[in-house]
């Protein structure tokens, strides 16, 4: 056995608030260097986990190993973990120089390597004109860059930040994701972020850890999870997509299996007995317009068309609540009208097949 | 040109007419404060001919006078000083207390307020007393060899005046403690800060404005209590508040009484007015 190459490494990690499970025994591993998210929907353990890390709260079971030291038991200011909080958590009466400092302070750090540091990180995140500036005076987007830096200032083994870009707008959101991704990749820290949003978790993360009920369903790359969801929720939470309930009707020669759907019989790659309750799902850029052989292919009526910019997506009446949608980069066929039944197809390899969920 | 140019009609400049809802209490503490305060202080600076400090003179020239300003303060200071160190964690803990909690702790500091301080000073001269609770409690684990009264002892008093005046420290605290974020602490010790160092540079820099207003309330609270000293410590003890009582109630002596009555009002008004420029100056500074 090769020895774990984990720099985090949290085993069985289990909490419960009252009578709700929050975690349910969560494994994760983290690289040196790595960024690591953690996507679900609010509810689903993830900030937990995040303060289960940072020592903030205490797990009923498991071990969080940092750096082969076993921290599990260790308070928070003796973990060599930075947190950058949802809400920033600036202290109010202190500058942006000295917030930036109060890590070092309270480490008792010489006074010339305290001022070398504030000056460097102020400047890594475009403070300098206002070090001597109140945070109470700072915009958002300023005060989340002070934020970052006091948590860097003083080295942290690991960095954890808890949806740090949640108060921003949708632009400034942008810019800020950008740098603190050059900023982490400069300084070489390993950090695990955690997010609601799909977009923030596919542009930044190298893995995404889906959460769903306290537990991980899928750890892996971004292209990996939208190319290969591997749960019917990871599906529906990352990317858009087009979900049918089935049932499998047969199987066929080389892991396909026929699905029975309101929109006729759909084929695609799964392993299930005749007779199971399965979702089908596509994403909307795999579905293209027409007839093809050897391809799924259904009958659909358009309902809503919505332009993008860059892209195009329809949207089809389905008699699921989610419309069958597609994406599209290039122009949508002349005469598409609300109404008029249209072929749309995709291929059996793009069709995903998971169990339903109940 | 016979008929006179019309005066341009002046616009009126926007007053802040919020400043009016002011208006009745300002009027009831004119008549029912103000004015009486005036007679006292007028009554002070008054002699047989007219203007004249001599009161004032004669009083700072008696070492007795010294001894009541001395018991005034060391009692006002103990006091506060009590108050401060048990009531700052119970304001910290009522804050981050949640729901049904912070329901019983609540009630549990503003109730004893409802109780009349002559009913809660009786009371405390049960507990003092040689056969007291207090008493008896410390024999029984041994502190002290035999019962003792700590009735009529100014340890009494001040732990008397401590109980009557808690709330008065407990509540400013608590109002300025709840708009603290709790993430301030918790972000402290993910850079690193030990306990004591997040409370030193983070909880207590935040918390002064409360307890300047603390310490105010519960000085001039305690300088200027009458009740719960006569009733804990008796005549032998004096303060600027019983001198000024006894003053005019027992001796009829109106000179004497108006001239303590202003030294004690210098004295808590000198108090509250720079614990407030001190708030002030801190709450600007952080």
């Amino acid at each position: 056995m090769a020895a774990s190459p984990a720099f985090l490494d949290i085993r069985r990690a289990t909490k419960s608030f009252g009578s709700g499970a929050v975690l349910s025994g969560v494994d994760l591993a983290v690289a040196p260097g790595e960024f690591v998210s953690l996507l679900g929907p609010s509810g689903c353990g993830k900030t937990t986990l995040l303060r289960i890390v940072a020592g903030l709260i205490t797990a009923d079971a498991g071990e969080v190993v940092l750096d082969g030291v076993d921290i599990t038991r260790k308070p928070p200011h003796h973990r060599d973990v930075g947190v950058v909080f949802q809400s920033y958590a600036l202290f109010p009466h202190l500058t942006v120089a000295e917030n930036i400092a109060f890590g070092l302070e309270a480490k008792g750090a010489p006074k010339a390597e305290i001022a070398a540091t504030v000056k460097t990180f102020v400047t890594l995140v475009h403070m300098e004109a206002l070090a001597d500036r109140s945070v109470k005076a700072l915009s958002g987007g300023q005060q989340q860059r002070v934020a970052v830096a006091r948590a860097l200032a003083v080295r942290p083994k690991l960095l954890l930040l808890d949806e740090p870009f949640s108060a921003l707008d949708r632009k400034l959101r942008e810019t800020m994701q950008i740098e603190l991704k050059r900023l982490l990749r400069e300084l070489g820290t390993t950090a695990v972020f955690v997010t609601h949003d799909q977009d923030e978790a596919l542009a930044m993360s190298d893995r995404i850890a889906v959460m769903n009920r306290g537990r991980i369903e899928q750890l892996d790359t971004p292209t990996a999870i939208y190319a290969r969801p591997a749960t019917a929720f990871a599906l529906e939470f990352v990317g858009l997509s087009t979900r049918l309930a089935g049932k499998v009707i047969g199987t066929e020669p080389d892991g396909i299996v026929a699905v029975e759907t309101a929109h006729g019989t759909l084929r695609g790659p799964g392993a299930f007995a005749v007779g199971s309750p399965v979702v089908v799902g596509v994403r909307p850029e795999r579905i293209a317009f027409g007839a093809r052989d050897g391809a799924n292919i259904i009958a659909v009526e358009l309902m809503d068309m919505v332009f993008q910019g860059s892209r195009v997506q329809a949207h089809f009446v389905s008699p699921d609540d989610h419309p069958i949608m597609i994406e599209s980069a290039g122009e949508l066929p002349a005469g598409l009208a609300p109404g008029s039944p249209t072929p749309i197809s995709w291929g059996i390899a793009d069709t995903l097949i998971y169990p339903a969920v109940s | 040109m016979t008929t006179a140019p019309a005066t341009p009609v002046a616009e009126a400049p926007q007053r802040d007419t919020v400043a009016w809802l002011a208006v009745p209490a300002v009027g009831y503490l004119a008549i029912v404060y103000a004015v009486p305060l005036l007679f006292l202080l007028a009554r002070s600076v008054t002699g047989p001919d007219g203007f004249t400090l001599s009161l004032f003179t004669a009083f700072f020239a008696d070492p007795f006078s010294w001894r009541v300003i001395g018991n005034t303060l060391r009692i006002g200071v103990l006091v506060t000083v009590v108050c401060l160190i048990i009531g700052y964690p119970v304001a910290l803990a009522l804050a981050r207390a949640r729901g049904l909690v912070q329901v019983i702790l609540l009630t549990a500091i503003i109730l004893p307020l409802s109780i009349g301080v002559v009913v809660k000073a009786f009371a405390w001269q049960i507990v003092l007393r040689r056969d007291g609770v207090v008493s008896q409690f410390l024999v029984g684990i041994g502190i002290w060899d035999e019962p003792q009264r700590l009735l009529f002892t100014e340890t009494g008093l001040v732990l008397g005046a401590a109980n009557v005046f808690l709330p008065f420290m407990i509540l400013p605290i608590y109002s300025v403690v709840k708009l603290i974020d709790p993430r301030l602490t918790e972000a402290g010790a993910t850079l690193g800060a030990s306990p004591f160092y997040r409370f030193r540079k983070i909880l207590l820099p935040l918390t002064l404005p409360g307890i300047v207003s603390g310490v105010a309330f519960v000085f001039s609270l305690s300088v200027s209590m009458f009740v719960i000293p006569s009733l804990l410590i008796g005549d032998r003890f004096q303060t600027l508040a019983t001198l000024t009582g006894r003053s005019y109630l027992l001796m009829r002596n109106e000179a004497l009484g108006s001239a303590t009555a202003v030294v004690l009002l210098v004295l808590a008004v000198s108090i509250v007015v720079g614990s407030t420029i001190l708030a002030k100056r801190l709450g600007r500074s952080m």
